[in-house]
């Protein structure tokens, strides 16, 4: 009995000391710290990067964070878990315990200001970490855009599926419209073209059109969205789950039978606008717009129509409206995703808009969390994450992911941080209380 | 004029006959009490004035206007806020939210505001905000405002829902059986409050009741329910003396 | 006309496949209020069960072990397949669905989901990407009745499914199993109280549905001898629709509407090319639940999500 107890006192000692001394040093490191200290980092590998990995042993500077080696040669570890430390652990910590004050005082001044300004500067500061990251590598640039626009999809299907708690089943379909209407668009007016003719734009303007072309393409989609709406929104129950399906295989098929736009061999030859800035600004935009829909008391009539559809009705709210409102703004931002991706890889199919894209959509949703933001970038950024990291594993990456999912519902059955509210002012406030008061 | 005007209200599940040649009038600040056995159709009743069920026959008119044929939304919107026997709380939502989204009529902003967080938004949400916590003052929960619903005792719950019906800035309110399942204590404060509600906010109430010292104390007139049908109407004396309710309560008298 | 009754014998053929996977969604979906999304890929494990079940009882006979005419072999290997996927079905029950019974019901789909991936890959695993072949038990013979190619597999396989679907609808109407299964769907939550054990009914359900889906899957393999692990997510998700689309819960609705199914998709492709086949399907179905949200024999309610 006794010597149980010890351990067991041992170990809640250990994790006691790491807290402390956690507390100690950097319970008033600001957010803005961090992100300097990243940048740091970020810069910190530019530089040394690849001579250090090579000096420890690895033949360049691993891609991310060395998760890809860590399969495929083990003896790898250790040599990437010292970069690691050495690169992106340390620096961080250091920088950030180091200007903390100081930072702190900065993030105060600025959240005086105006919480948009602090929230853009905070946002710019990220982005040049990320970009100075990502630079890095060719492949972690692809790979960031693919997880930012996870981010986007697993958001807005969130918004369906967490917060007003229907099962839609529709994303793909509406990532096929808008990518494909973005396509069209811009190969249409920008690109000069064996099937759809010469530019009828010149194709300097293009960048600067891709926002309203990625604004229509959202647009359709919710237009698409619609037409699931009206019929199954007229009834309670399971039938958007079975007519959102339903439309996903519409859609795929509909594109498959359009030759115009390459039937199933798809479509190629998207210029190259979708850029890390401009997908990141999309990312964040997207996440802003959402965080402000879900907080606002027109936005929690969702909730309302989840937890208690009569009672919303008895209290005033349209749900019908609700529904309708969600539903579309929802399309709308798979759309814009679709139109995006699309964009980055320069090219679409309709074989990827299909059921394997929906598991991979909802798994991404209930893995992070339902009706929570952070749950949802923690859902994509984690699964993308993860992905990358067990494809060395090839095939049985497909059974230890299923596992995974089906082991979180089993322990967490709304995933992993759900029902939470995501507040950007107490992200981006100071950290300690005098510069907190002031 | 009376505020509430139901007239000749009748209907139908299916073949069944629940509600029959329904007819009441409320005035303004006045609590009618409604009481009946089991299954006689009291929330039937309620959920048909409220636009839940369409009745088959029959008008009703608030404020002399007609609400037959409306969503449940609009006559909420229209001044007759509720509440549940069988309370219909939104499970993860704290007891501020409850109060805040039943003001949703209020609200003006609209999908702009909502997506991009304007400076009206933020005064809308600000007034709605204090509005809820007046009310919920008003019920004495207000140190609950951030609780999740789910987490509070029944008493509590009940007054969330009081609360939140209030909110919808009713001219009458729909009160489904407020006290059931309440200890002697929480009767007593619920009462209180609905006394409260009735005098500083001069509304009209419209009481289902099981429970007789309940509706005796607060009503002022009285309708009992048998089989959809008013077998009798008049102040809490005239029901207690009535024989035909005393029948329906207690049965019939064995003839010896 | 005989071009019409060509695809009449056609059509009752490819919607027995539909009918038969549509009842096991069904049966979930009336007893447990759950969308089985593994259900598809259960479809395809019953196949690869019967193909290694068949190609045993073939490779004994060859050697001389155990000599069966083939009708024999063929009746055993439905009826084994049969038991062991049933299993397979509870199995996946006991895995995905019943640690998350109290769950969010979409969650509980999300598990399912998982476990249809899961039964993907492992086969795709183990067995390589090269695709089967389902031996050859019957040997083919074409009669020409009227102008009317009609082969003596497609008459079995109309006449096992529906005598299957004869089966299992005696099965919930007459047996003591059967009236808890409808007693539960009828009531969730006061039949537990009555001693009827959740548990048990819920694997007989997913086990009967598994069979079922078995049976499908061997005369799959009969009518069309190529099997790969893929071969369940675009029948399975068919037959989800064609469970709805009969009504929740019901048997004859399950059947009929997979027929249904059968029937719009062989029409369709022989009047228009067949890559419009899922287009037009969809979207006759849309149509259909626009109209009838509850399907054809399905009756009104109001699900709750339990989040």
């Amino acid at each position: 009995m006794t010597v149980v107890s010890e351990t067991i006192e041992k170990r809640r000692s250990f994790w006691s000391i790491v807290r402390d001394w956690w507390l100690q040093y950097f319970s008033e490191v600001p957010l803005l710290a961090w992100l300097v200290g990243a940048l740091v980092a970020a810069i910190l590998e530019m530089l040394v990067g690849n001579p250090f990995a090579r000096l420890i042993g690895m033949p360049r500077g691993p891609v991310l964070f060395g998760f890809l080696i860590v399969l495929k040669t083990p003896v790898l570890i250790p040599p990437a878990i010292l970069y690691n430390i050495v690169i992106y652990a340390l620096p961080v910590l250091l920088v950030a315990r180091l200007i903390g004050g100081l930072s702190n005082k900065l993030a105060a001044w600025l959240f005086q200001r105006s919480v948009m300004l602090s929230t853009i500067a905070h946002l710019t500061l990220m982005y040049v970490a990320l970009h100075v990251w990502a630079g890095f590598n060719d492949y972690r640039v692809l790979v960031v855009k693919l997880i930012l626009l996870a981010i986007m999809v697993t958001l807005s299907l969130n918004v369906v599926n967490g917060y007003m708690g229907e099962f839609s089943c529709s994303h793909p379909g509406f990532m096929a419209l808008g990518a494909y209407t973005a396509s069209i668009l811009s190969i249409l007016f920008f690109v000069d073209d064996s099937t759809f003719g010469p530019a009828l734009l010149p194709p300097a303007i293009g960048q600067f059109a891709f926002p309203i072309i990625l604004i229509i393409s959202g647009a359709v989609s919710s237009i698409g969205a619609l037409l699931v709406a009206v019929p199954s929104f007229r009834t309670r129950g399971d039938y958007l789950a079975i007519i959102s399906l339903a439309f996903t295989f519409i859609v795929k098929s509909l594109i498959e039978n359009m030759e115009i736009v390459g039937g199933p061999r798809g479509l190629r030859g998207q210029p190259d606008w979708a850029t890390l800035p401009v997908v990141f600004v999309w990312t964040m935009i997207c996440v802003w717009v959402i965080n402000n829909y879900v907080r606002s008391t027109f936005g929690k009539t969702m909730n309302a129509v989840r937890d208690g559809e009569m009672a919303a009705n008895a209290m005033t709210i349209n749900t019908r409206r609700t529904k309708m409102v969600t539903f579309l703004f929802a399309a709308f931002w798979a759309g814009v995703a679709g139109g995006l991706l699309a964009h980055v890889l320069r090219y679409v199919n309709p074989g990827s808009f299909g059921i394997q894209k929906l598991a991979e959509v909802l798994a991404m949703v209930y893995f992070g969390g339902l009706n929570s933001v952070v749950g949802s970038i923690v859902g994509a950024v984690g699964f993308n994450l993860l992905s990358e990291a067990l494809r060395p594993l090839e095939l049985y990456k497909w059974i230890i992911i299923p596992i995974m999912i089906i082991l979180i519902m089993i322990y967490r059955p709304t995933g992993l941080i759900a029902f939470t509210e995501f507040d950007v002012k107490k992200l981006i406030q100071p950290r300690n209380k005098k510069d907190r008061e002031a | 004029m009376a505020l509430l005007e139901v007239k000749d209200m009748t209907h139908y599940f299916g073949g069944l006959r629940a509600v029959y040649n329904y007819n009441l009038s409320i005035e303004k600040g006045e609590i009618r009490g409604l009481i009946g056995p089991n299954g006689a159709g009291k929330t039937t009743i309620f959920n048909l004035i409220t636009g839940i069920y369409r009745p088959s026959e029959g008008s009703i008119t608030l404020d002399g206007e007609n609400i037959v044929g409306l969503q449940p939304y609009q006559i909420a919107a229209k001044g007759i806020g509720r509440t549940f026997q069988n309370l219909q709380l939104w499970r993860h939502m704290s007891v501020l939210d409850h109060v805040k989204l039943a003001q949703y009529a209020k609200i003006r902003y609209g999908l702009v505001g909502a997506f991009f967080g304007t400076p009206l938004r933020h005064r809308q949400e600000q007034e709605i905000e204090d509005r809820a916590l007046e009310l919920l003052e008003l019920v004495g929960i207000r140190h609950l405002a951030d609780q999740v619903v789910t987490n509070l005792p029944y008493g509590a719950q009940r007054r969330v829902e009081m609360a939140r019906a209030l909110a919808t800035d009713p001219k009458i309110l729909f009160l489904d059986e407020p006290t059931v399942g309440m200890n002697p204590e929480e009767l007593k404060d619920m009462m209180e409050i609905i006394r409260q509600v009735h005098q500083e906010l001069g509304l009209a109430i419209f009481l289902i009741e099981h429970r007789m010292k309940v509706v005796m104390d607060l009503c002022e007139r009285i309708q009992t329910l048998v089989f959809g049908e008013v077998v009798a109407e008049g102040t809490p004396d005239e029901i207690r003396n009535n024989p035909v309710v005393i029948e329906a309560y207690l049965g019939k008298e064995i003839e010896t | 006309m005989a071009f019409f009754f060509q695809n009449v014998v056609n059509a009752l053929q490819w919607g027995s496949f539909y009918a038969l996977i549509a009842l096991g969604y069904s049966m979930v979906y009336g007893v447990l209020m759950l969308f089985n999304f593994a259900h598809g890929d259960i479809f395809m494990t019953g196949a690869y069960i019967g193909f290694f079940v068949a190609t045993l009882f073939v490779g004994l006979s060859a050697s001389g072990i155990l000599v069966l005419p083939n009708w024999l072999i063929l009746i055993l290997t439905i009826l084994l397949s049969m038991f062991l996927t049933s299993f397979v079905g509870m199995a996946v029950e006991r895995i995905a669905y019943r640690p998350l019974r109290n769950a969010p019901r979409a969650s509980a789909a999300i598990t399912g989901l998982m476990v249809g991936i899961i039964l993907e890959t492992g086969n795709l695993a183990l067995l390589g990407a090269r695709r089967q072949k389902f031996p050859e038990l019957i040997v083919s013979q074409t009669y020409d009745i009227g102008g009317v190619s009609v082969t003596n597999t497609k008459i079995m396989i109309v006449l096992v499914s529906i005598g299957l679907m004869v089966a299992l609808h005696q099965f919930v109407r007459r047996t003591k199993w059967g009236m808890a299964m409808r007693a539960m769907a009828y009531d969730f939550v006061v039949v537990p109280l009555m001693g009827v054990s959740i548990n048990l009914i819920a694997a007989l359900t997913f086990g009967l549905g598994s069979a079922l889906a078995s049976a499908a899957g061997i005369l799959f393999g009969i009518a069309y001898p190529v099997l790969d692990p893929y071969m369940g997510i675009l029948f399975g998700w068919k037959a989800f629709v064609a469970a709805i689309l009969g009504g929740r819960g019901s048997i004859l609705g399950a059947a009929l509407a997979g027929f249904l199914l059968g029937f719009i998709e062989i029409f369709v492709a022989t009047i228009f090319p067949s890559t419009l086949r899922d287009l037009i399907a969809y979207s006759i179905i849309l149509v259909i639940l626009t109209f009838r949200p509850h399907g054809f024999f399905g009756e009104p309610y109001s699900a709750q999500l339990r989040l």
